[in-house]
């Protein structure tokens, strides 16, 4: 094999953007996934790698359609994430950003689960730099909470490989199948990295907390990988369908409530997901074919909103749709391209979502699951409602919330502008897409039954938006935070273990006559427990220690005696 | 022909060369002697190791005293592994010492700071070669007065107590060993580890033997501080001069569980002390409980020596789980634990050494943004930091997969579980120090060309460790050929 | 001071033409499903104007139950910071 590694020229490429400044850093960001796309476009599937590492043979390198498709379209994303950051003078972010794409792409090139692992950890820990270099407190509270979520689903996935390991003698990712012990918890892993209903909370809680840019990376990436993950090890595993199905309808309700317009997004990005998992659940050429193409345009259309609302944030500072309104006055392109991914992502005709996305909903049908089919058709309906209507709506029109800025730079637009007309182009032309797919196309998505019911479906959602709103029954946007399923770990757990600290207290002192003093947290009470001052830890008495040393000598000779 | 006398001269050597040191007294010169006998120790070691592999075990009597009469040396692939640990990691250390020593002792004391830790190489080396047990204990004694009096050297004022309770301790644990080794002979009447071996199983059930067994067990915990017999060790590594903590922690518990090894395995056997005596499990329960106690302890410590202290009896706690496992999954991995820690501890405590080199104290409130200022000694620590998690691509990887294996092959999920839970605690405590090192501002440093990084000789021997830890974790071969050896030929009947 | 740029949505007029297109739009839209029969897999496709009254009683439902979810979940912005 005379090409390198898939994520060598990112990975490398990280390691020396420190060392040059000014424009000549500049070029180097753009040509590195340009020239890692031509080393990728060279590879013909086949072109594995592989080592024996301990016993075993693993694969850090395995070529086939599935792999190169995503291999392609993490490029893509790559070049316009690195083209919209371009202007930003942080170095942290520039080598985060490449180590996170960089891992990404080894992700979905990796043939065992040791590589996967590697990659999974890494695109962890890079990405969560993309969160804390926001340098804000409540960035970096997310930033920790992401990493903790993020470190976790590893070990599982480690855990589980393990397992596997013990079950089946291979390290090899192909299919896995939830049947084993290992194969549900390498499921569960893959879950919480896909953002599975109450596994979700991660995405929506540090998504919208991190950088203008940083974002976008963020949504290109990470649930990919475990979408691509998921299509790789579990398609047609039938839990799917209905945790896909749960997935794209509860976020819409959220989506309709929330006020940060990127949290908005987060929410809309789960909504997405769940089509893609449910078509992986199905498990047929064409639902599978349908998820992995709605992968591909929903890191298109998905990135074109961050990046419009990034735009916005980095121009007006503010994020929240009761702050915003007005903003085509001041920023006509940014709010065309916002339409123009709004469109694409509420699937309307000739724009990519609709390519995609009605491959799944036929699928679903002809697999006979009507009851979850209207659940996606009311999905569809909301993220038109939400994603489609909303963004736009509040950010760029609505009331005019009187401030006054301009276009963002140049290197903004021209990312936007490259999302936007891809997102265009493949819905106009969507059989270059198609070639990609893993399973031969037999699909044609224009004809007049499609076009129109769409289209009925569509302008209809939005009647119901006019109307509602004519009506002011629609909501306000209400600065506000919405409880979540995070609020088990930011509130309930919290508060019990400081409500238990707290009853123990009194306990405590009743029990001894020393002086106790009051230890509300539980962080004092674990360095009351393990700190250096603590019974266990504080530097013992020599007569102290050698009592132990008598008293476990007699301790092994009874327990040696009987 | 030195050939044929290697055994010997991997004592001998560093042994006369203490006193010449102390006829040297000049600091430079001192350190080039004991930096020059090291790395012959560890040509020697290297040579011993070459040679077992080839050609299987060597027996050395000395003097030409014949076993079990005079005192055999003894090498087979356990310990010629262990000597190679010891006297390599040695010998990068030393060359690290000489910039941090010469910060933290005297110049007038420094020619006895290499003179003890010649004797201190002497008496590891010695234990890990010698055949006979009684010869175990004069060496086990070496070592040990030389690092409390190392430990004693350092800069402050609290390493005279931390020295003096380990003195206490460990002398307890010797004469606890001493004890058991008197009992043995006893019984036996023989101090020759094979032929211990050989007289043991005829009088295995024997009140006598079996106090034997408990005095050489608590001993032997005393000395690798096993928990709950550990309090001793972090003082002792805390307010160690930095050189020492870091070949103390690389090798001194190291020696101290290839001794577990010998004893249980060789000189018991893997019936005796596991089965009957019910060893395993009582020994994997405390194991399990040292890996959580040093995890969550050292998760509140603000000095980062001690925390590497905590993380150490962590660490001794997954070798001694290995070890109960009595499996050739197990015993391997708690042997190549034996490997891999003393990388990963060596680079660590070399990387905090940088840093004391530059700071007041080691503690998170002073090197709060210090990464700009040490980029290479705190990427170091983290490399390091990563390999001590257990990240795929450093060595911790290869201890933890074969641990989680080996527990795994007996079913025993909970323990493979809290192995896991273990490793996720050490990436709280390491990243304690990453937050403060990098996203921490710096206080106001007054003069900031104070600030700048540790010099050379002491960052490329920090960094030849550290990239030990990558290179044995991608290509982890070597040691984990020579620990399954170990661990067969341990497992095995005598012959 | 000059008079600030008007533009198109600060005119009401625009804004009511557009929703009269609008309207237009989707009464023609419904008008087709008479004329044109879609080919359907489900029963429930082949009724009048199926997705078309689908999609907006799932989004009247969508919005008035999001706004008594506001009632269960919502919280001041400072719930979790306060502690």
């Amino acid at each position: 094999m005379d090409s390198l590694p898939p994520y060598a020229i990112f990975l490398i490429g990280a390691l020396f953007i420190p060392a040059i400044g000014g424009r000549l850093r500049r070029v180097a960001l753009l040509l590195i996934p340009l020239l890692s796309g031509a080393n990728v476009i060279n590879l013909e599937q086949g072109d594995d790698w592989q080592l024996l590492f301990l016993d075993y043979e693993l694969i850090p390198v395995r070529v086939d359609e599935l792999s190169l498709l995503f291999g392609y379209l993490f490029h893509l994303a790559a070049l316009i994430a690195v083209i919209f950051s371009l202007h930003v003078r942080d170095t942290t972010q520039h080598v985060a950003g490449l180590v996170y794409a960089g891992s990404a792409l080894g992700a979905v090139f990796a043939g065992d689960f040791i590589t996967l692992f590697i990659f999974w950890e890494l695109m962890a820990v890079s990405s969560a730099f993309l969160i804390l270099s926001r340098r804000t407190d409540r960035a970096t509270a997310a930033g920790l909470r992401y990493l903790l979520i993020q470190v976790l689903s590893g070990v599982m996935l480690l855990a589980g490989a393990v397992m596997r390991v013990q079950e089946t003698g291979t390290l090899a990712f192909e299919f896995i199948g939830i049947g084993s012990s290992g194969g549900l918890l390498i499921f569960l892993a893959f879950g919480i990295k896909c953002a599975f209903p109450l596994a979700h909370n991660w995405l929506t809680d540090a998504y919208p907390e991190a950088t203008p840019t940083g974002a976008v990376f963020l949504s290109a990436f990470t649930t990919k990988v475990a979408v691509y993950a998921l299509a790789r090890g579990f398609p047609g595993t039938e839990a799917l369908i209905y945790i896909g199905a749960v997935m794209t309808c509860f976020p819409i309700f959220y989506a309709v409530i929330e006020n940060d317009l990127r949290r908005v997004l987060a929410y809309s990005m789960i909504n997405q997901i769940g089509f893609m998992v449910c078509g992986i659940g199905i498990g047929t050429a064409l639902a599978v074919n349908g998820a992995v193409a709605h992968a591909f345009n929903d890191v298109l259309f998905k990135g074109l909103l961050m990046m419009s609302m990034g735009a916005v944030l980095h121009m007006t500072g503010r994020i929240n749709g009761s702050e915003l309104g007005g903003l085509y006055k001041s920023m006509p392109m940014t709010a065309g391209l916002c339409i123009v991914g709004a469109a694409s992502i509420s699937a309307f005709p000739l724009f990519s979502g609709f390519v995609s996305k009605s491959m799944i909903m036929v699928a679903v049908l002809q697999e006979g699951h009507p009851g979850v089919w209207l659940a996606l058709l009311f999905a569809s309906a909301g993220v038109f409602h939400h994603a489609g209507i909303k963004i736009p709506f509040f950010a760029f029109f609505a009331h005019d919330a009187g401030l006054r800025t301009s276009e963002p730079p140049n290197n903004m637009l021209l990312a936007m502008w490259i999302a936007g007309a891809l997102c265009v182009f493949i819905g106009i032309y969507p059989w270059m897409l198609y070639e990609l797919l893993p399973f031969e196309v037999v699909y044609t998505p224009y004809d007049a039954t499609h076009v129109i019911a769409q289209l009925q479906l569509l302008f209809f959602s939005a009647l119901a938006f006019t109307w509602l709103k004519l009506t002011n029954l629609y909501p306000p946007e209400l600065r506000s935070v919405n409880l979540d399923a995070e609020w088990i770990y930011r509130k309930v757990l919290p508060d019990a273990v400081r409500g238990i600290s707290r009853a123990s207290v009194p306990l405590a002192s009743a029990l001894s006559d020393g002086v106790r003093g009051q230890m509300l947290v539980l962080g004092q009470t674990m360095y009351r427990h393990f700190g250096p001052q603590s019974t266990l830890v504080r530097t013992w008495l020599s007569a102290r220690m050698v009592l132990w040393v008598a008293g476990l000598l007699g301790f092994y000779l009874f327990f040696y005696y009987s | 022909m030195i050939g044929a006398h290697l055994p010997a001269l991997q004592v001998v050597v560093p042994l006369i060369a203490a006193p010449v040191c102390v006829l040297l007294r000049r600091p430079r010169l001192a350190w080039g002697l004991a930096t020059l006998i090291n790395w012959i120790c560890f040509g020697v070691a290297t040579a011993l190791l070459a040679r077992v592999l080839t050609e299987g075990s060597i027996s050395y009597p000395l003097g030409g005293w014949a076993a079990p009469w005079g005192i055999e040396y003894r090498v087979d692939v356990v310990n010629a592994f262990v000597l190679v640990i010891v006297a390599g990691v040695s010998a990068l250390v030393v060359l690290f010492a000489r910039a941090s020593v010469e910060k933290e002792i005297p110049a007038e004391r420094i020619y006895l700071f290499y003179t003890l830790w010649l004797l201190c190489v002497t008496g590891l080396l010695g234990m890990a070669v010698t055949g006979d047990a009684f010869n175990l204990f004069v060496f086990l004694e070496i070592s040990s007065l030389s690092s409390y009096a190392l430990i004693s050297l350092g800069p402050e004022r609290r390493a005279l107590t931390a020295a003096y309770r380990y003195l206490v301790m460990g002398t307890i644990g010797a004469t606890f060993i001493l004890i058991g080794i008197g009992l043995l002979y006893m019984m036996t009447g023989t101090l020759n580890m094979m032929d211990l071996a050989r007289h043991l199983p005829a009088v295995a059930g024997t009140r006598t033997v079996i106090v034997a067994f408990g005095f050489l067990t608590v001993g032997i915990s005393l000395k690798i501080a096993l928990f709950p017999l550990h309090s001793w060790l972090p003082n002792a590594y805390t307010y160690a001069p930095s050189a020492v903590s870091a070949l103390l922690a690389a090798t001194a518990t190291k020696v101290g569980v290839y001794m577990l090894l010998r004893f249980f395995f060789t000189i018991v056997g893997p019936y005796f002390s596991f089965e009957v005596m019910a060893e395993g499990g009582l020994l994997i329960a405390i194991a399990l409980l040292a890996t959580v106690f040093g995890s969550v302890v050292a998760i509140f410590q603000d000095n980062i020596k001690s925390m590497l202290a905590y993380s150490s009896i962590a660490q001794i706690g997954y070798m001694v789980l290995g070890i109960s496992l009595v499996s050739v999954t197990g015993l391997t991995a708690g042997i190549v634990h034996l490997f891999n820690h003393a990388l990963i501890k060596a680079g660590l405590f070399m990387a905090v050494g940088c840093l004391a080199f530059r700071l007041r104290a080691v503690t998170l409130q002073e090197i709060a943004g210090i990464g700009r200022y040490m980029p290479w000694t705190m990427a170091a620590f983290v490399v390091g930091g990563l390999s001590l998690i257990g990240v795929p691509l450093t060595v911790g990887f290869i201890s933890k997969w074969y641990l989680v294996l080996g527990a795994l092959e007996r079913s025993w999920w909970p323990v493979a579980g809290i192995i896991l839970f273990t490793s996720l605690l050490a990436v709280v405590y390491i990243w304690r120090v990453v937050e403060a090192a990098y996203f921490r501002t710096a206080p106001n440093r007054g003069h900031p060309t104070r600030f700048q990084e540790a010099p050379w000789s002491m960052l490329v021997p920090t960094w030849v460790v550290i990239l030990a830890n990558v290179y044995f974790g991608i290509s982890p071969s070597f040691p984990i050929d020579i620990a399954q050896r170990a661990a067969q030929a341990l497992l095995s009947p005598l012959p | 001071m000059n008079q600030p740029p008007q533009h198109f949505f600060d005119k009401p007029e625009n804004t009511t033409k557009v929703l009269w297109i609008f309207h237009v739009l989707c009464v023609g839209l419904l008008v087709i499903d008479v004329f044109y029969h879609r080919h359907t897999m489900h029963a429930w496709e082949d009724l009048w104007g199926f997705y078309a009254f689908y999609g907006f009683v799932a989004c009247v439902m969508l919005v008035l139950v999001a706004k008594q979810l506001r009632k269960l979940v919502m919280v001041g912005e400072r719930y979790y910071s306060d502690g």
